[in-house]
């Protein structure tokens, strides 16, 4: 078996990269998800003048155990994008939410929500849908555990950039997102109410926005030169199947949402293969790396990185080796 | 010097938003859009563009310039945020310019499953429904069908054998394979075009012509369903052939 496992037949060569289609699908990529990340935005924009830190933190569980699994249930019941989320979650953090509960929320929301599994059925209608919806759902929930209480060991500073630490945005322009953009409020305004969501919306959406641009980029770059063929031919393998699962979703960088439907017509693959690239996608690639640099350090966004990717690997080769 | 710069970093905000309304709209006024984004995306971009202008307005109404009284910043922060309102607004024009109207053949043979094409879901409905339609059509005249459709009687043993030799109508881009027989294209769209992907159909019989990779041609033809290892790929016997317009839609909805 562990023979059979390596035996790999040859693959096409690359057809190269059309750079005017790397712009088409770039350009694609920023004008779907902008319109989520100003709703993001606007939705952190409320949060910050409406909703007092001291009544989120009221709702919030005391134990962490407990909140890891209030994050995860969060991200059953609320759908949010991956886009959409990133503002959100800063904001939560700001506003005093622990940031493994947040941080929780943010890797549940996009894979784990209603939408994505209800894709995920639709796409494998004719190949064991079933199966394929209890196998996204209960390795992405297994992932999720194991990432939720690393999360609740790590502080904040290992975790956070400076200017998501949490204190008061409108104190310390430079403890932001888009520390560089100065606000002055003009005087004798009473608006202030206004004014405060006015600048948290665009502080927020043109802090994050700067990562959209660079990850969609990344994720242009690669799901339109990267040649799928290449990896047809592992895409059977025992244990390679599952590690191109996971190398195709980094290198797409498709939203949960979508990607069941592309995967399902993905004949080279295997099951486990699959589920790899299911699991590991709406937890981070390409693009998610550089959005959530908006809000962690480099060093955590890493580590975060090798531990999903590693459990997803470890769960989906278990059930690719299974007698 | 120092209060031009005080200038330029308070109006930046609103120009790049601006700038992003601007481009979203000219997107949208062009017909662009529909080359970029499925219908359901396209109106949640009209609002963003109007929400962008609504913001910039905000920012100018309640916000001021930095006082010359306070503590002018770094030379290099000023820059690195110059530098960010850049990233933010030239890639977004420069790719507005330069993105072209439809996907090419070199991504078209990336982004297939295998060297020919992903198959098309069999889950479309609508695609089975035109395939029926297709069928119940009178077979004296061509019927007009999308490749998808050929794609998806191919699925079915009986429609197939129903419908081999028919004659049909159909649009597509050319795709010419080294070692293949051309093909007929149609990109479909899920969410945006960065995850398109192609179906195809492959023309045989008589295609000569001065046609370019890439163009957008009809074609005329008998439909036919070879198998090949079990593997049944659609084709065109072609009978005429004639260059035609971008449709409205060039991307087909799954």
């Amino acid at each position: 078996m562990f023979f059979a496992a390596f035996d790999l037949p040859s693959a096409p060569a690359s057809a190269g990269i059309s750079w005017p289609d790397v712009a088409l699908s770039f350009f694609a990529i920023v004008l779907e998800g902008a319109p989520f990340l100003l709703l993001g935005a606007i939705i952190s924009g409320l949060v910050d003048v409406f909703l007092p830190a001291g009544m989120i933190k009221d709702w919030l569980p005391r134990s962490k155990t407990q909140g890891v699994f209030a994050a995860i249930g969060a991200g059953l019941i609320f759908p949010l994008c991956e886009c959409g989320a990133m503002p959100i979650v800063q904001r939560l953090i700001r506003k005093g939410v622990p940031p493994a509960v947040a941080t929780t929320y943010m890797l549940a929301a996009p894979g784990l929500n209603p939408l994505a599994m209800f894709s995920t059925f639709l796409a494998f209608r004719n190949q064991d849908p079933w199966l394929m919806v209890v196998l996204r759902f209960g390795f992405s929930f297994l992932v999720l555990l194991f990432l939720g209480f690393w999360l609740v060991r790590l502080r904040p500073d290992y975790m956070l950039r400076a200017e998501t630490v949490m204190g008061s945005a409108r104190a310390k322009p430079e403890m932001t997102p888009n520390p560089g953009l100065v606000l002055t409020p003009r005087p004798g305004q009473s608006l202030g109410g206004l004014q405060q969501f006015t600048g948290s919306v665009i502080r927020d959406f043109t802090g994050v926005l700067l990562f959209l641009v660079i990850g969609a980029a990344a994720a242009a770059l690669f799901s339109t030169g990267f040649n799928r063929s290449l990896l047809a031919p592992v895409g059977q393998n025992l244990i390679l199947g599952p590690l191109a699962g996971i190398l195709l979703a980094q290198l797409l960088c498709l939203c949960s949402t979508t990607d069941a439907f592309i995967i399902a017509a993905f004949a080279p693959f295997s099951i486990p293969a699959k589920i790899a690239f299911l699991v590991a996608g709406p937890l981070i690639d390409l693009k998610l790396y550089w959005l959530y640099r908006s809000a962690f350090q480099a060093r955590f966004v890493h580590a975060l990185w090798l531990r999903a990717l590693a459990a997803t690997f470890l769960l989906t080769l278990l059930y690719s080796l299974k007698p | 010097m120092d209060r031009i710069a005080r200038q330029i970093s308070f109006f930046a905000p609103a120009a790049v938003m601006s700038a992003w309304g601007t481009v979203m709209l000219r997107t949208i006024a062009t017909g662009h859009i529909n080359r970029l984004l499925s219908p359901m995306f396209r109106n949640y971009v009209l609002t963003a563009a109007l929400l962008l202008f609504v913001l910039s307005a905000l920012y100018v109404l309640l916000y001021q310039p930095d006082s010359e009284t306070a503590p002018a910043p770094a030379p290099t922060g000023r820059l690195r945020q110059f530098g960010r309102w850049l990233v933010l607004l030239v890639p977004l024009v420069a790719a507005s310019i330069l993105s072209p109207s439809a996907l090419s053949s070199t991504t078209l043979t990336n982004r297939s499953s295998t060297a020919g094409v992903a198959p098309m879901p069999s889950w479309n409905a609508a695609s089975q429904k035109n395939a029926q339609a297709a069928l119940d059509a009178d077979p004296n005249q061509p019927v007009p069908v999308e490749v998808t459709d050929l794609i998806t009687l191919s699925r079915s043993p009986d429609q197939m054998k129903a419908f081999e030799g028919r004659k049909v109508r159909t649009v597509g881009l050319l795709v010419n394979q080294p070692e293949n027989a051309p093909k007929l294209v149609r990109w479909i769209m899920w969410c945006c075009a960065a995850d398109a992907q192609p179906a195809s159909v492959e023309l045989g019989g008589n295609v000569s012509g001065n046609w370019k990779e890439d163009q957008w041609l009809e074609v005329v033809g008998a439909a036919q369903f070879p198998s090949t290892l079990g593997h049944v790929a659609p084709r065109i016997e072609v009978e005429s052939i004639k260059p035609t317009q971008e449709p409205d839609e060039p991307y087909l909805s799954p």
